[in-house]
């Protein structure tokens, strides 16, 4: 009889599945449901309805282990709450804002090789660089994020499609539920043809470099994993030049951008990337619940689609 | 000259200026009777309850008069360095050097409260899309664009990493419009974990060797940039000055503090003791008045002390307080109410720490970063407030929230959490924005009640 493979549960897009697989354990990156009633975060208003969502699943489901990170100060501190709510092995990721240094780059190599001995801790093997490669080499184009739900399915290019309009969806992470964003969009007449959110392309590391990845297979997966772009970096203008280049590959002609409330991050986003897209830019907020924004939601997109057309 | 502690207005303390200069009142430059700032636009002035003293009324002057000294400095010239997110690393580094000027322009959080927002900060951070799902610090961004309440620094510097959320994107979106920022990364202290070298830092927090070598190279960059700006090294002697000077700020805060807090009767309020924390962290941008300011206030409240007298009654209820407040008579409220202030956590504990002097300078710098209490967990924080309610002898404790903040509405829940367990006092969560004129009835009740619960446990 075979040990069953025991899942690490994540959110955040700067831990590295590969890295947890090569350990010997199944990633597990979440996108939570909102989270109604009793929650082991109490309070609800002025904290980020994703972060409160995560710990709340996460504490729920029979893990070997949960990874957090500091990428934003909410979850930072939602990591307090759910090591006092949860008894599943719990770990804090320190993820740098800065990334032009090489003391940052090598603070996150570091945390990466702690996470490795927390990893052995709950029983998982140190992999040999390999057994790593090997892992990396699995990964292909694609995210390596097994069992997260599939938000939006493969994107088409503008050409593809003329008859829709296309526009690119940006913002921070989405829960379950905010698929609905998509929905809407397609149902009004429009097309996504750029998923620049953190559980769409933009929170996906560059393909990882084969003779890198044979030579130093750790230090080429940190290197891709850190290199994702995301509005909390200091400076963000990394977030600026990725979707330039996105933006103009896939030729979108409007921008719808979500963010939850009390997300700061990106919430404050929302108006330099209106002076600085040249694109009509619609800005949605959501507590993550779904079924209550949706017709707010199809009216706001339907105008906003209407217009671009 | 000097008259019984009592708690006057702006009314009263004209005339009781009128009466000091009569008198023979002596005072810095700076000095003048405290409505001259009403002019300026200085509103909320009217509706605060100050302290009788001189030394009160040189603070208070001191504190509002900072503009005219950048501007002064700059034409001096002196290049000024404006530290963000910095709670007393960076200006004590800048304050090595003499041609430079260290100041905080967060501190324009307060600029809404202090002006009654008539200056449209908020309506211009609004306009730039930071509006008030932010904390009150996003004024600061309306300060940046109007100029008019602090001249734009030569340099300016701001902690990210374990920083909250708000401040970090409201210096990104400042950054954004233009002015340039040397970002530099406080990572989120935690504990060595088995097999790695360990440091106990000044408040006694430990962490691993690796984080204090990261904090000290990322402080070696803005070293060079001070250098750079300052046109002269910033060698191990002039950072060694800088830091005896820090500490003696912090030497003179620790006795008014203990005195303050643990005195029979209040010898200084809360609002004047708040605004004397402070000066811990950036020096209201002049180092060696602010000792002096603060000597003139110790030797106000050890005379105090001495004699007896001082402010409130003697049941008080002994209140300590977690996180600064946005309305400044959130203070006058609680003394109104029946409380003290007798312990403190103002988001800077760290900072009114002495500097380590055995350790290399930028060693003991990086230590003091990292034992800020929000780098860490929050429970460390919490470990942090359970120590000095002990200290101060604390019967009751308000965490005060500030509105959108992203840290406030989830570390209150475990700071309540374990001083209940550990200290088994009443907590009470407040939120005070910066004008609260339209919540005092309520916030009055809520503070009304927890003195009374203390007071009940008494009997």
């Amino acid at each position: 009889m075979t040990e069953p493979i025991r899942t690490i549960m994540y959110t955040c897009p700067y831990v590295p599945a590969e890295w947890i697989a090569a350990h010997g354990f199944e990633p597990r990156r979440m996108i939570p449901m909102p989270t109604d009633g009793v929650s082991i975060a109490p309070r609800v208003e002025g904290v980020c309805p994703y972060a409160r969502a995560f710990i709340n699943d996460a504490a729920g489901e029979d893990a070997a282990g949960i990874i957090v990170t500091t990428l934003c100060d909410q979850m930072r501190r939602a990591y307090d709450l759910l090591v006092c709510g949860s008894n599943t092995p719990a770990f804090l990721l320190n993820v740098p804002k800065t990334w032009q240094t090489v003391a940052a780059q090598r603070m996150y190599l570091d945390e990466l090789k702690r996470l490795g001995r927390f990893l052995v801790r709950l029983g998982g093997q140190t992999p040999s660089n390999e057994a790593l490669a090997q892992v990396m080499k699995k990964r292909g184009h694609s995210a390596f994020v097994p069992d997260a739900p599939v938000l939006v399915g493969p994107i088409e290019r503008k050409a593809e499609c003329p008859l829709f309009v296309p526009v690119a969806v940006v913002g921070g992470p989405l829960m379950q539920r905010d698929r609905v964003l998509f929905d809407l969009i397609e149902e009004s007449g429009g097309r996504v043809v750029l998923d620049a959110t953190e559980t769409g392309l933009r929170g996906q590391p560059r393909a990882f470099d084969r003779r890198r990845m044979a030579e130093d297979p750790l230090m080429e997966l940190a290197e891709a994993y850190f290199g994702i772009p995301d509005a909390s970096r200091r400076p963000n203008s990394d977030l600026y030049a990725w979707l330039k280049e996105e933006l103009a590959k896939t030729g979108p002609r409007g921008i719808v951008f979500h963010h939850y409330v009390w997300c700061d991050a990106w919430r404050a986003e929302l108006a330099r990337l209106k002076e600085w897209a040249g694109l009509p830019v619609l800005g949605v907020d959501s507590s993550g619940n779904g079924e209550t924004n949706v017709a707010r939601l199809r009216t706001r997109i339907h105008a906003f689609l209407e217009m671009l057309e | 000259m000097t008259a019984e502690p009592e708690q006057i207005s702006m009314e009263q303390w004209d005339r009781e200026y009128a009466r000091l200069r009569t008198a023979g009142l002596t005072e810095p430059v700076y000095g003048g009777p405290l409505s001259r700032h009403v002019a300026d636009g200085d509103t909320r002035l009217l509706k605060l309850r100050f302290d009788n003293s001189p030394a009160a009324l040189r603070l208070w002057n001191f504190l509002l008069t900072e503009e005219d000294r950048l501007r002064a400095a700059r034409e001096s010239g002196k290049k000024l360095v404006g530290a963000m997110k910095d709670l007393g690393t960076v200006p004590v580094m800048a304050y090595s050097l003499d041609t430079l000027v260290a100041f905080y322009p967060d501190g324009a959080w307060w600029i809404p409260c202090v002006m009654e927002l008539n200056t449209g900060l908020l309506q211009i951070a609004d306009s730039l899309g930071i509006d008030e799902s932010f904390c009150p610090v996003r004024a600061m961004l309306g300060a940046f664009v109007t100029e008019a309440h602090f001249p734009l620094p030569d340099l300016l510097t701001c902690s990210v990493g374990a920083t909250c959320d708000d401040f970090s994107a409201i210096a990104q979106r400042l950054n954004g419009l233009g002015h340039p920022i040397l970002w530099w990364e406080i990572p989120h202290r935690r504990q060595a974990e088995p097999g790695e070298q360990a440091v106990t830092l000044p408040g006694g927090f430990e962490t691993p060797r690796s984080q204090v070598e990261f904090v000290k190279s990322e402080l070696l960059r803005v070293g060079v940039a001070l250098e750079e700006l300052a046109g002269r090294p910033l060698d191990d002697g002039a950072l060694a000055a800088g830091i005896a000077k820090a500490n003696r700020v912090r030497k003179l805060l620790d006795r008014l503090r203990h005195l303050a807090f643990t005195a029979p009767l209040c010898p200084m309020p809360a609002l004047e003791m708040l605004i004397a924390e402070m000066l811990a962290i950036h020096f209201c941008s002049d180092q060696d008045e602010t000792i002096l300011v603060l000597a003139d206030l110790l030797a106000e409240v050890e005379r105090r002390v001495e004699a007896g007298v001082g402010h409130l009654s003697t049941d008080a209820a002994r209140i300590f307080w977690v996180n600064p407040v946005a309305d400044l008579q959130a203070m006058n409220l609680l003394e109104d109410c029946g409380g003290r202030i007798c312990g403190t956590e103002y988001l800077f504990a760290h900072a009114l720490d002495p500097i380590p002097t055995t350790l290399s300078p930028m060693e003991a710098l990086a230590q003091m970063a990292l034992a800020d209490p929000m780098v860490g967990s929050s429970f460390d924080r919490a470990a942090r407030v359970v120590g000095d309610i002990r200290r101060f002898g604390a019967e009751a404790v308000i965490v005060s929230r500030i509105p959108g903040a992203s840290h406030c509405a989830l570390e209150g829940e475990i700071i309540g959490r374990i001083v209940r367990e550990e200290c088994g006092l009443p907590v009470l969560e407040i939120e005070v924005p910066s004008i609260t004129d339209a919540a005092t009835a309520t916030l009055c009740t809520r503070l009304e009640a927890l003195v009374e619960t203390v007071k009940d446990r008494k009997e």
